[in-house]
């Protein structure tokens, strides 16, 4: 099989969130093939797909946790290959994700992050009831660029405000992005509390990370 | 019915996972078989389901997908299971009545069919939020609705210049002042015996709730307690601890859920069968003894959108026709109060949960994000349709919802927010302020000029 058919067919089996398809052919052209290419040229153009389809309303939420999940699969084929040329996979933005403390709904979460990793971002998912010392000290240890909070209930969400206020206690407000979403938030309680951003959709919730990147590199708004 | 200790039991030894694997080859993989083995399709050609032998699909299919996937309890991470037999006989023998209140304001909710010409069951108020000074008024304006047949008070934001905080003795301070507040709210509007069945709104833990459910503090075993779930069929032993309490009272117990289209659960296809699962899941594992729903629309954060219509009254019709169990539904607008767009949205959900078989309820504005959102005009007129619109056949909301959804379905992602209810209503008159009037007034009158259907402001 040529570089790219194999592509190709890697790119279809993440759409299809069909593992086995996906392993077969990067172990088709591993030996042969720069894995960064595998990922770039093979992988990533499907998750692209995945994300494209589910921002259009055309696919939902299983179909996309499918294709990611096939995606880290196909990864754990590659990383050892990346470990032994020392390459790194260059990610949108690293990102700390956790629904707040006494909190334990996650969809919501699971959403944006499996739309987020389809679009590049490298996301550190902290689960649910989380507190905001973890949410500061796991970005501290990931060196992230985003700190994203989510909250179900407007008896929850007040525990995004901890959390940012945390950050500023600690003086390290200005080092991270901080957005916040869930069911009862909105851009005035985002205000409020002094947070970067909101969104009610994962696709605005992307668009925004982006945006917030993408400035804080110093790149376009 | 399995006793409720077994099903504690099962939530203790039931087969152990992961909640990722629940999710991902569990519940999916589950649901995604039962939309193909009962060939549950949405054509897109009717907003409201016509097609009796497809509900009753439906419901087979959430009988065969529940009894597979069963309910996840997080605290264990074990799953409970229950056989087709045992579901079965769950729903021969759950509640088909649930009494509310006291005196003379006693009521009963019971279970409707589609094209029913019984009266749905009009209840008001659910999920709202607000400060602790406006908490006591809104119960009252919302008591002084005749003909709704009981109220849900609002979820206490703040207590004075405090924000509550879930799991902190705020919670528990609040969940007992908002159970305060809605007794006295409906002694102050000549109801004392009006039965609130959402309590206790403002406590999200196992603890506020029975906190504040203390008699002493005013609830009654009359009064209704929701039990809600996580996304998908998952709980956890806080939500069973409340259960268990319930239980032992003797109150009722009502199981509440709101699918996510888009989420878990996929498609209008997936979510009719969710829908209808999440009954089963209330009878078996919450003991419910009335069902409250919501799903809600991923994208757009809202109901009003065909795809949840659609699979709201299909999973309405599910369950009205096999299981007849007291239910009523809760469904969300993505524009504001006191626009014009409300009410157009809040006309579709309410038409088509009438004809279904469904009772009904205010339709929320703004994707229920804004604090003091709502307004007690959203649920006078909720009443003033259920009245009006009984006996509705699900043909003729279908031909009303044809000429009512090109009102604002390219509006969804852009709705208007609206306005607050200090805003736009006057809480110490309890009547809409000038401009409201004039809205509410123009919208009644296309209302009837449009499709006949002649409101009465009660």
């Amino acid at each position: 099989m040529g570089k790219k058919e194999a592509f190709e067919k890697m790119s279809e089996a993440v759409q299809e969130g069909d593992t086995e398809t996906l392993t077969s052919a990067i172990n088709d052209v591993i030996n042969d093939t720069d894995p960064l290419e595998i990922i770039q040229a093979g992988m990533m153009p499907g998750l692209k797909k995945v994300g494209e389809a589910f921002g259009a309303g055309e696919i939902f939420l299983p179909e996309m946790l499918m294709a990611t999940e096939a995606f880290q699969e196909g990864m754990k084929v590659i990383e050892p290959k990346l470990l032994e040329t020392g390459q790194e996979v260059k990610s949108a933005g690293k990102v700390v994700f956790g629904t707040v403390i006494t909190d334990i709904h996650e969809i919501g979460k699971n959403i944006v992050i499996t739309l987020m990793q389809t679009h590049g971002f490298k996301v550190n998912d902290l689960g649910a009831n989380v507190s905001p010392t973890t949410f500061v000290n796991e970005a501290e240890k990931a060196n992230a660029d985003i700190i994203a909070m989510s909250s179900l209930m407007t008896t929850t969400m007040t525990y995004q405000r901890d959390v940012i206020n945390y950050l500023n206690e600690r003086g390290l407000r200005d080092k991270y992005i901080a957005l916040v979403g869930g069911g009862p938030v909105n851009a005035e309680w985002a205000e409020q509390i002094g947070a970067d951003g909101t969104s009610d959709s994962a696709v605005g919730a992307v668009q925004i990370a982006e945006k917030l990147i993408a400035q804080k590199k110093g790149g376009a708004s | 019915m399995v006793n409720f200790i077994d099903v504690i039991d099962r939530a203790a030894t039931g087969p152990m996972m992961s909640q990722k694997d629940f999710d991902i080859k569990v519940f999916i993989p589950a649901l995604r078989r039962a939309i193909k083995k009962y060939d549950i399709k949405f054509d897109r050609k009717e907003f409201v389901n016509t097609d009796d032998a497809l509900a009753d699909r439906i419901f087979e299919a959430a009988v065969d997908f529940y009894s597979e996937v069963g309910t996840y309890i997080t605290d264990t991470e074990r799953v409970i299971r229950f056989t087709q037999a045992e579901i079965m006989e769950a729903v021969e023998d759950a509640p088909r009545e649930a009494y509310f209140g006291e005196g003379p304001d006693r009521c009963v909710m019971k279970g409707r069919m589609p094209d029913d010409n019984e009266l749905p069951y009009c209840h008001v108020g659910s999920g709202t939020n607000t400060t602790e000074e406006n908490a006591l008024r809104l119960v009252e304006s919302y008591a002084r609705i005749s003909k709704a047949k009981t109220i849900s008070i609002p979820i206490i934001n703040t207590l004075g210049h405090i924000r509550t905080a879930a799991g902190a003795p705020t919670e528990v301070f609040a969940a007992i002042r908002s159970i305060q507040y809605g007794r006295e709210g409906c002694r102050r509007a000549g109801r004392p015996g009006l039965g609130i069945i959402d309590h206790v709104s403002s406590a999200s833990t196992g603890v506020s709730t029975i906190a504040a459910s203390a008699p002493q503090f005013g609830a009654r075993p009359s009064d209704g307690w929701l039990v809600a779930p996580f996304a998908e069929l998952k709980t956890d032993y806080s939500s069973l601890n409340q259960t268990a309490y319930l239980t032992a009272w003797g109150a009722n117990i009502g199981q509440e859920a709101g699918p996510l289209l888009g989420g878990y659960a996929g498609g209008p296809e997936g979510v009719a069968i969710v829908n209808t699962a999440y009954s089963l899941h209330g009878i078996l594992v919450i003991r419910a003894t009335y069902h409250l729903i919501y799903p809600i629309h991923m994208t757009y954060v809202c109901s009003s959108h065909p795809d949840v219509l659609w699979a709201t009254s299909a999973s309405t019709q599910a369950i009205a026709r096999n299981m007849k169990v007291p239910y009523y539904t809760l469904l969300y607008a993505a524009a504001g109060a006191a626009t014009k767009m409300y009410f157009d949205e809040a006309l579709a959900c309410l038409l088509m949960l009438i004809a279904s078989g469904s009772g009904i309820e205010d339709v929320h504005p703004g994707k229920a994000k804004i604090t003091d959102g709502c307004t007690p005009v959203d649920m006078d007129f909720t009443c003033q349709v259920g009245h009006a619109c009984r006996g509705l056949t699900r043909k003729e909301a279908n031909r009303l919802l044809e000429k009512i959804i090109p009102k604002y379905i390219d509006k969804l992602a852009e709705a208007p927010a609206g306005e607050k209810v200090n805003e736009c209503y006057d809480l110490d008159y309890f009547k809409p302020k000038p401009h409201f009037e004039k809205l509410y007034t123009e919208v009644l009158k296309e209302i009837k000029g449009e499709f006949g259907i002649d409101l009465v402001r009660f």
